[in-house]
């Protein structure tokens, strides 16, 4: 019988980065009192106290049918989040043809007996959805058919997500924070915060590319041999698409070669024609690669990083720590204002800000410029 | 942060309910987030290539405590050491296969796991069968692991208890964080029977029975029974699908609570091999409330049996031996 021994190494996750777990208490434990690590790094929405008894924060799924979901809402349902003192409603969309689905979602979720989960509010009414809401998690979107081209799915979204975003501005809380997922990303988050302009600040708004970091540090990981906790601040830059930019020239590694001691990446890899030609087109391709051995698209890492991504932009980043959000471009590193980009930022106090001064290497520099250019031309390609 | 590393076995690991359950397990969730794990995936041959993906994602999520993960199809090589054996891997119903059709077939294959239990895993290892029918098939592995105390063979009756849980806290209106002691008794089958006797609910104003905070003894009775018993069967004709994250989540709350002890004064349900307590014989796998600590189990003693119970429990008792019957009888 054959049998395959995989070594997986190791990044501190979501359970170090935030002190989530502070104590080493695990959220099921009905005894967890320690204080999360970092309560003034927190957003002012969330609660971060043992004792308090605090509102359930509101947070919409869309697509909360489908594969990516059925992952997502039970990890939020368990306080993977929003960290183990903030209750959560889950407000559930998805489409009528999804409807009985979806009531079987609210059954297994209700069958969990999770103690943060303060109530479901499951519906294919846009209204009823984005009420209230104070986070909005935009998994669902049109998927792409056998021939159909990138511009006829660019065309179905567009609409999808000026409705979407019409309806955040009219019924969401004024500081809801928008994570977008379903593809094409940041077109779609571009398009949403657009039909928004008028009530909400661009600066809610944002889409996934944690999930490409995350990839990248495992590689990184994996090349040099170290836990994936060690590697840090490896950058996505760009369009979430085949033009992203995986980049390490800023990215480094603790305790390498030896504990106390900080390398950078380029030196601990020490192999530069592996970086641009493997390490990058690897990353790139990741999500064909899984879809190629699950025979479906990946759904629980994906889960896991919009995870991350809103639990760092809520309960903050470490001192010196980076992650990648894809944001509306203030003109940092000359990307053009305006497009949605994936940026390196640090998080404080619920609000995101791009790191200043990163090294942009002239072969990054090329790479950078071919994603700013997929952006426009999508933008482009949008009805108008 | 503890330096020993914990080697824990899921079979089916190429299921639905492996999907969820690998992620629970390597977040975290199941040992605390100071335990590292080995991890070991076994499934049937032809499964093993959809594990790769699952594998792939896994190093996607950058989790610190995984160590190790080894995929295999062989017992021997999944059970050698294994501190926790998480046995979802069974022989589904398939359409017109007979109830004695389905015990036989994983009698079978649960033979063969409790022989490989017995010579490869540790003394201590502790075992969980999901695989229905899982307090049979507990029974069968236990049976075949003589060298493994009777004590570290469980099957899964918690996702019971969580759904009966869920009902109560829905119809009281309260969160289910408030509710305290539900009690699953028996077989992990429609005859399972739920019981809200000796639960509390905690409110602001103190403690109240179930029945006071509901204040619906039919419903009680009847609707609330019935619902947990076909809860099952209602989640597939919503979903197309068995349930699968709720499962994943009662074994991750199972093996949590084996591990870690349970909280002062509160029961979980577990189904295992029936001391006699409560006059249930002895020689069958059966849900009852327990209390765990320093990963050792005790039967709640002295709960009040009334006369609609003691109906309920007969029968699911009666169904036990029926099963054992005919899966021994190979």
């Amino acid at each position: 019988m054959e049998s395959a021994t995989l070594r997986i190494n190791n990044i501190s996750g979501h359970l170090t980065t935030s002190g989530v777990r502070g104590g080493g208490q695990c959220p099921f434990s009905q005894k967890s009192t320690a204080p999360l690590a970092c309560p003034e790094k927190a957003w002012s929405v969330i609660n971060t106290s043992p004792h308090a008894k605090p509102n359930p924060i509101r947070v919409l799924v869309t697509g909360a049918a489908g594969q990516i979901a059925y992952s997502l809402v039970f990890m939020i349902a368990s306080g993977q989040m929003f960290g183990p003192y903030q209750p959560v409603v889950l407000h559930l969309l998805d489409i009528p043809k999804m409807q009985e689905v979806l009531n079987g979602v609210v059954m297994e979720l209700n069958d969990g007996a999770f103690p943060l989960l303060a109530g479901t509010v499951a519906t294919t009414d846009v209204k009823t959805a984005f009420m209230g809401i104070q986070v909005c998690l935009m998994v669902g979107a049109f998927p792409r058919g056998p021939g159909m081209q990138r511009s006829d799915l660019l065309k179905m979204n567009a609409n999808i997500f000026k409705e979407q975003g019409a309806a955040l501005a009219k019924y969401a809380a004024r500081g809801v924070k928008v994570l977008v997922v379903g593809n094409p990303a940041n077109t779609n988050a571009y398009i949403a915060c657009l039909a928004a302009k008028a009530d909400l600040p661009s600066t809610n708004f944002s889409a996934l590319t944690r999930l490409d970091q995350n990839r990248a540090v495992s590689m990184i990981a994996e090349r040099v041999g170290v836990p994936v906790a060690k590697v840090k601040n490896v950058s996505i830059w760009g369009n979430h698409s085949l033009t992203q930019v995986p980049d390490v020239t800023n990215a480094v590694i603790q305790d390498f070669p030896e504990k106390g001691l900080t390398t950078p990446v380029l030196t601990a890899v020490n192999d530069n024609k592996w970086l641009e030609e493997s390490f990058i087109p690897q990353v790139q391709n990741r999500g064909a690669a899984v879809i190629a051995a699950r025979k479906l698209s990946s759904a629980a890492s994906a889960a896991n990083a919009i995870v991350g991504h809103m639990r760092d932009w809520v309960l903050g980043t470490k001192d010196g720590e980076t992650v990648s959000m894809a944001v509306v471009s203030d003109g940092s590193y000359n990307i053009p204002k305006g497009l949605v980009f994936s940026f390196p930022v640090q998080c404080r106090a619920g609000e995101w800000s791009i790191v200043q001064g990163l090294k942009i290497t002239p072969f990054i520099q090329l790479k950078l410029d071919a994603t700013t250019k997929e952006l426009q031309s999508e933008i482009d390609a949008l009805p108008k | 942060m503890s330096n020993d590393i914990l080697n824990v076995v899921v079979t089916g690991a190429a299921g639905q309910i492996g999907y969820s359950l690998i992620f629970n397990i390597v977040r975290g969730e199941m040992f605390g987030s100071d335990q590292k794990i080995r991890l070991v995936l076994m499934d049937i041959a032809p499964m093993l290539d959809g594990i790769k993906g699952v594998i792939m994602e896994i190093e996607d999520c950058c989790y610190p405590l995984v160590g190790e993960i080894v995929v295999t199809a062989d017992p021997k090589e999944a059970f050698a050491n294994a501190d926790y054996a998480i046995l979802v891997g069974g022989m589904p119903r398939k359409d017109g296969m007979e109830r004695a059709d389905l015990l036989k077939a994983n009698a079978t294959i649960f033979q063969v796991q409790g022989k490989a239990l017995n010579d490869h895993a540790k003394k201590t290892c502790k075992v969980l069968v999901v695989a229905n029918p899982a307090n049979t098939n507990a029974l069968i592995a236990m049976v075949n692991a003589p060298n493994i105390p009777k004590e570290n063979f469980s099957c899964l009756t918690r996702l019971d208890q969580n759904r009966a849980r869920a009902q109560i806290a829905l119809r009281a209106k309260v969160s289910v964080k408030d509710v305290h002691n539900i009690i699953v008794w028996g077989n992990h089958s429609l005859t399972i029977f739920p019981d809200h006797r000796c639960g509390y609910v905690s409110l602001p104003s103190g403690k109240s029975t179930i029945s006071g905070a509901v204040k619906d003894d039919t419903w009680l009775q009847n609707e609330f029974v019935a619902t947990v018993q076909k809860r099952g069967a209602a989640v597939i004709s919503a979903r197309k699908l068995s349930s699968a994250a709720s499962a994943a989540k009662a074994i991750t709350d199972h093996i949590h609570d084996w591990h870690l002890g349970t909280p002062e004064g509160e029961y979980v349900s577990m189904g295992v091999h029936s001391d006699g307590s409560y006059n249930i014989p002895s020689g069958i796998i059966f849900s009852f409330p327990v209390t765990i600590k320093n990963g050792v189990y005790t039967i709640v003693q002295g709960l009040p049996i009334d006369k609609n119970t003691q109906e309920k429990l007969d029968a699911t008792t009666a169904e036990l031996i029926s099963e054992k019957e005919v899966a021994l009888a190979l």
